[in-house]
């Protein structure tokens, strides 16, 4: 080697090194792409997708789904709500009422396998920026009267003449919770037959673990004391399950759902799951049903809006072609303000879903 | 000093198309945060009133500067800021390859390439002119004496002792001739001897100009050693007897008076000037009734056929009362502080007459290795080469058939006028008819000036620009510099300058690219330059292997930076439209901090740094192939949006798919459902996949580094995505994020739309290189099927550009 000898003589060589990497010739694939070579490829992919396809065709099969909506359903005769036409217009004239109405539907087909019972709403912008942040998880967790509480503004805290009192939970999304209640009988030879619900094990499990844990206390009441309900609630949030305290506080699972916020305006939530262990082994068989609802969740306006407003569903419809885009906004009176309490008009429509899962393993 | 320019900022053409549409992407992302802006406010005004859950009416913040404020923010990254840093990143990579070439480092001076700057890597990929210096840059710049012409009689070197050595012994009126020469040539110069140490009869020769240099160790050839100088003598031995020249006055080499001299007095007390110069300067002062001047004129041109540079020697004696009064003018103007070189060289010029002619010397400069080799390449590349030479026609003409520079078959167009009106003529003449065959054409420094008067100017630059090879004879550095700017200027093609000395700083500087030949004479050309070289040859590894790399790799990196960036950002945008327009992000917010710097980060790297459209072989091998490079046709406007488009294009894939699938919402298998972060990582893992073959369906050679960084990008994020996934609420991060591993990897639905969603992204992608490769294939790809198929791709270009 030349180099080496002159490098002993004039110190070190600047003779580049002549490995693969330095002089750019690592090994390397050279894919070419012909019609010749991507064609086969596409052609076996192709092929690759169809079980993929036909697994999608056969569960899509196996879905079954009844959605029943109950926006406009009609209150139950010899109630107080009955002099109204609507439940939803019953409400809306009378601020945290409940208002019971019924309606029955029928399956046409068996419902096999487990079934789960859904809420649905749509066009509510859970997914709306300051809806998203408006919470607080380190009070969801049970730290009490933790520092950073700028997000949950303006539900963080109400005060009168001395007291401070935090919301429990703070934020607009706990606020607006899903109130409703729900429940199914199925109409067996002219006896109803109450269709068993189960509450537990709706929510993510890494959050009913992780996420949501009731601050500490003797009792659930005593645990939250110095705060107070979100400004919509009817019940305190150591009163959402008196039944089961697993199931109270912030760890009720109703909560934890409903604090995972969904990702569009149209969303569904699951809401219970139907026990099959007693009685509907087999799942829902076809036939008659009857859908009790406690009607609190107002998605329809009031305030006098609901006479300038006709059905909104037509009118939306027209608005807005896009189906999750029913933008319901349409020019309204003022409002007066100086109520503390939010107004609460409404989100256009309010539907309760049924369907059974996706991919059964029957 | 008086040649020199002002060193400029080079930036490369691919930065400056870059910068314009980086302009043209800030305007669409205002016209997109004014439109979201807008929607925003319009959506509020629509569902102040009834969305009560919103609490829209209790905070009254929404401004709509805010508004829009929001969304540059939300859309800030449709221009990649990324894209610099990664850029200067891989540009400093690109010049540290170069530097580490092997193929471009000469072991006799231990010299590697050096790029001196990385702005210009691209830049090389698309040169169309060079403009060459001839001495040390074509040839070695190591002079040797070969000829000589004295008296009349020309005395040619022989292996054996010469007819000069045998004939300077005899004692008739030639030695005495000769003899004179070979003093003259011994005293008039510069050169600075150097004895041994150890031995001090070893004398070498320090010189500033190795012409000097060849012609003193010429002479010391033919017994005329010169072997001491004190600052006011220079001692020569003439047949080992020393003879003593007092030195008066030097009168130094300038490129405008092409010639020195020095006054000095002969030992036997006579005042003498020697002078030595280039032949136009001599002749002109040669005092009337030379008989020898007709023959030796002849020589010259002899000489000047065989590529050999000359020298006329002449001398002058100058009586005491000349000198003396002459003695007083020059010591004035040499100390003179404004225009000293001006004043010096007028009075000069008093002395400078009356000259006898004693005869010539021609110095042989060999081209360097490879020269005629790598002409031939870079000119089978469309590229068009300018040689800018000091050198007689002659000699220049020569040099360029040795070096095929000029071959035969070639039209040779010689323009050599004397006044401005000769040359316009010329010019209308050169205007007629387009010749078929190439063209090259030859002009003299002379007609140059003329040339470049303001009314020639643009006729001399549209015919010569046209011209395969056009090569310069006698210019000086200003003319050089000045060409380099006129071409630059008249046809908005890359120019690159090459030249070794401080001659030629001026076009390294005005030329698009600049060349030192790191070399004998000296640093200035190489410390003005872009690219050190030490040989001419390595020009073509640099300019055909790394400018066409280097372009190729650059271009597509920026490509690719804009592409990926756009496709995850355009989503926002889709996310807006169905989330009221209020700016949530769908993704976590250090999810997606982190995606120019983990997730994504090695593609566009790997792309810079390791991609190869072809083989270095292959490249030397068909030139034609920096066609592809040097016209753009990989990277210009038309490409950028079309690149830009296709990036939108994805993003609607990449996020309405995903919402489509989970538009039941019921994700898992136990009728749970997600939310809207569930969707975010489900579409963020398809945007990196998508992104990242993108990257590999870019890749023309994918080493075990490019299978590193697409493969190695997409592990990381899964890898993130876990570990992520559980930070909190040990660390007060992402709260939102608590079992997304858990839910996202155990969901199916997550794992079919995985193969389903960058796959339906990428097939237009496929499909679309498949047939422009099958349809309408480059030069590049059907090298690379040649070399796949280990066929001799030389005939095939061939064949592509005969079709042309």
């Amino acid at each position: 080697m030349m180099s080496s000898s002159e490098s002993e003589d004039k110190g070190p060589s600047r003779r580049p090194k002549d490995t693969k990497f330095k002089q750019q010739k690592l090994p390397a694939w050279q894919p070419i792409m012909t019609a010749g070579t991507v064609l086969p490829v596409f052609f076996a992919i192709g092929i690759a997708f169809v079980p993929l396809g036909v697994a999608l065709l056969i569960t899509a099969d196996n879905v079954q789904e009844k959605i029943i909506p109950y926006t406009h359903c009609k209150p139950v005769a010899g109630t107080a709500a009955s002099s109204h036409d609507t439940c939803a217009e019953y409400i809306s004239n009378n601020t945290g009422a409940t208002c019971q109405c019924h309606i029955n539907f029928s399956l046409k087909e068996d419902f096999r396998g487990d079934v789960y019972m859904y809420y649905g709403l749509t066009n509510f912008y859970q997914n709306h920026r300051r809806y998203v942040k408006s919470r607080n998880d380190n009070q969801l967790r049970g730290v009490k009267q933790s520092k950073s509480t700028d997000d949950c503004d303006p539900f963080y805290m109400t005060e009168n003449d001395t007291t401070r009192y935090y919301y429990a939970p703070c934020g607009a999304i706990a606020n607006s919770m899903f109130n409703d209640t729900l429940k199914l009988n199925f109409v067996s030879h002219a006896t109803l037959v109450s269709v068993g619900l189960l509450k537990k094990d709706i929510a993510w499990t890494t959050d009913r673990t992780i996420k949501f844990k009731n601050p500490e206390g003797k009792t659930l009441k005593e645990a939250f004391k110095g705060t107070i309900k979100p400004v919509n609630w009817q019940k305190a949030v150591y009163e959402l399950d008196p039944d089961d305290d697993s199931n109270n506080g912030y760890q009720n699972e109703d909560l934890i759902v409903w604090m995972r916020t969904a990702a569009l305006p149209n969303f569904r939530k699951l809401y219970r799951r139907v026990n099959h262990t007693e009685q509907f082994v087999e799942g829902l068989p076809k036939g008659n049903y009857t859908l009790l609802v406690d009607y609190n969740y107002p998605v329809v306006g009031f305030d006098g809006e609901k006479k300038m407003i006709p059905d909104d569903d037509i009118l939306a419809g027209r608005e807005e072609p896009v189906p999750w885009h029913r933008v319901l906004g349409r020019r309204q009176p003022l409002h007066t303000p100086g109520h503390h309490l939010p107004h609460r008009p409404h989100p256009s429509r309010q539907e309760v879903s049924l369907s059974s899962r996706f991919f059964t393993a029957t | 000093m008086l040649n020199s320019t002002a060193a400029p900022l080079k930036r490369s053409t691919v930065e400056k198309v870059i910068n314009k549409q980086i302009f043209m992407l800030f305007l669409v992302l205002l016209v997109m945060s004014l439109i979201s802006a807008i929607a925003s406010e319009i959506w509020r005004k629509r569902t102040v009133n009834t969305h009560w859950y919103l609490f829209l009416k209790e905070t009254n913040v929404a401004s709509f500067g805010f508004n829009l404020l929001t969304f540059v923010i939300l859309y800030n990254n449709l221009i990649p800021i990324s894209l610099q840093v990664t850029l200067e990143m891989v540009k400093f990579a690109q010049a540290i390859f170069i530097n580490w070439d092997l193929d471009m480092y000469y072991a006799p001076t231990d010299t590697p390439a050096m790029a001196r700057t990385s702005n210009l890597n691209e830049e090389l990929g698309q040169i169309k002119y060079i403009f060459s210096d001839k001495t040390g840059t074509l040839t070695r710049n190591e002079m040797e004496f070969k000829q000589c012409s004295i008296a009349g009689i020309r005395y040619e070197e022989e292996l054996e002792e010469s007819s000069m050595i045998a004939e300077m012994k005899k004692s008739n009126e030639q030695a005495k001739k000769i003899r004179e020469f070979m003093v003259a040539l011994s005293v008039c110069h510069t050169v600075v001897p150097e004895r041994d140490e150890d031995n001090p009869t070893i004398i070498t020769y320090q010189a500033s100009s190795p012409d000097e240099q060849a012609l003193v160790v010429g002479a010391r050839k033919y017994g005329v050693m010169f072997h001491t100088r004190t600052p006011s003598h220079v001692v020569i031995s003439v047949n080992d007897v020393d003879e003593k020249y007092e030195i008066l006055n030097v009168i130094e080499f300038t490129s405008t008076r092409k010639r020195m001299s020095v006054v000095v007095r002969t030992p036997e007390g006579k005042l003498t000037l020697m002078v030595k110069g280039a032949d136009s300067v001599i002749c002109e002062r040669l005092s009337p009734n030379q008989p020898i001047r007709e023959v030796t004129m002849q020589h010259l041109e002899e000489f000047a056929t065989l590529g050999l540079r000359t020298l006329c020697i002449a001398t002058t004696d100058l009586s005491e009362a000349t000198y003396s009064h002459w003695k007083e003018d020059y010591h004035q103007a040499s100390t003179a502080i404004v225009d000293r070189e001006k004043k010096v060289a007028a009075i000069a010029e008093k002395i400078e007459k009356n000259l006898t002619l004693l005869g010539a010397t021609a110095i042989e400069d060999k081209l360097q290795d490879g020269v005629p080799e790598s002409i031939d390449k870079l000119a089978r590349a469309g590229i068009k080469i300018w040689v800018l030479t000091g050198d007689k026609q002659e000699t220049a003409i020569n040099i360029g058939f040795s070096s095929k520079l000029l071959k035969q078959g070639m039209e040779i167009v010689v323009l050599n006028t004397d006044s401005l009106d000769e040359t316009r003529e010329e010019l209308k003449k050169q205007q007629q008819p387009k010749r078929d065959g190439a063209t090259a054409l030859v002009v003299d420094g002379q007609t140059l000036e003329y040339a470049l008067s303001y009314d020639c100017r643009q006729d001399f630059i549209t015919f010569a620009v046209e011209c395969q090879a056009v090569i310069c004879c006698r210019v000086s550095p200003l003319q050089k510099a000045e060409l380099v700017e006129l071409v630059k200027n008249h046809v908005k093609a890359i120019t690159l300058a090459i030249g070794d000395g401080a001659n030629d700083v001026g076009m390294i500087q005005a030329a698009h690219v600049g060349i030192g030949i790191s070399g004998v004479e000296g640093l200035q050309a190489v410390c003005a330059s872009d690219y050190a070289i030490s040989q001419f040859r390595f020009l073509t590894k640099l300019l055909l292997v790394h400018g066409a790399w280097n372009y190729s790799r650059v271009t597509k990196l920026i490509l690719y930076s804009f592409y990926k960036n756009i496709c995850l950002y355009v989503i926002e945008f889709w996310f807006a439209v169905v989330s009221g327009w209020s700016g949530q992000i769908v993704f976590e917010r250090w999810i997606i901090g982190l995606y120019n710097v983990i997730f994504t980060a090695a593609p566009p790297l790997a792309l810079g740094l390791f991609d190869r459209h072809s083989t270095v072989k292959n490249l030397l091998q068909c030139p034609a192939l920096y066609e592809v490079s040097q016209n753009s046709t990989l990277f210009n406007v038309q490409i950028f949006w079309l690149w830009i488009i296709n990036a939108v294009y994805h993003s609607v894939i990449l996020f309405w798919m995903p919402v489509c699938a989970l538009s039941h919402d019921i994700a898992f298998k136990d009728g749970k459902v997600g939310d809207y972060l569930f969707l975010g990582n489900m579409v963020y893992t398809y945007v990196v996949i998508t992104v990242c073959l993108k990257a590999g369906l870019e890749t023309s050679a994918w080493t075990m580094l490019s299978h590193l960084s697409i493969w190695g990008s997409i592990a990381s994020w899964f890898l993130f995505l876990a570990v992520y996934s559980h930070m909190w609420p040990t660390f007060d991060l992402a709260p939102v994020m608590v079992g997304m591993d858990k839910y996202v990897f155990g969901c199916f639905l997550f794992w079919m739309m995985l193969l389903l969603v960058p796959f339906a992204a990428l097939i237009r992608d496929f499909a679309w290189a498949a047939a422009q490769r099958t349809l309408c294939k480059n030069m590049r790809q059907e090298v690379q099927e040649l070399e796949k198929a280990n066929l001799d791709p030389t005939t095939a270009v061939q064949n592509v550009s005969r079709k042309k």
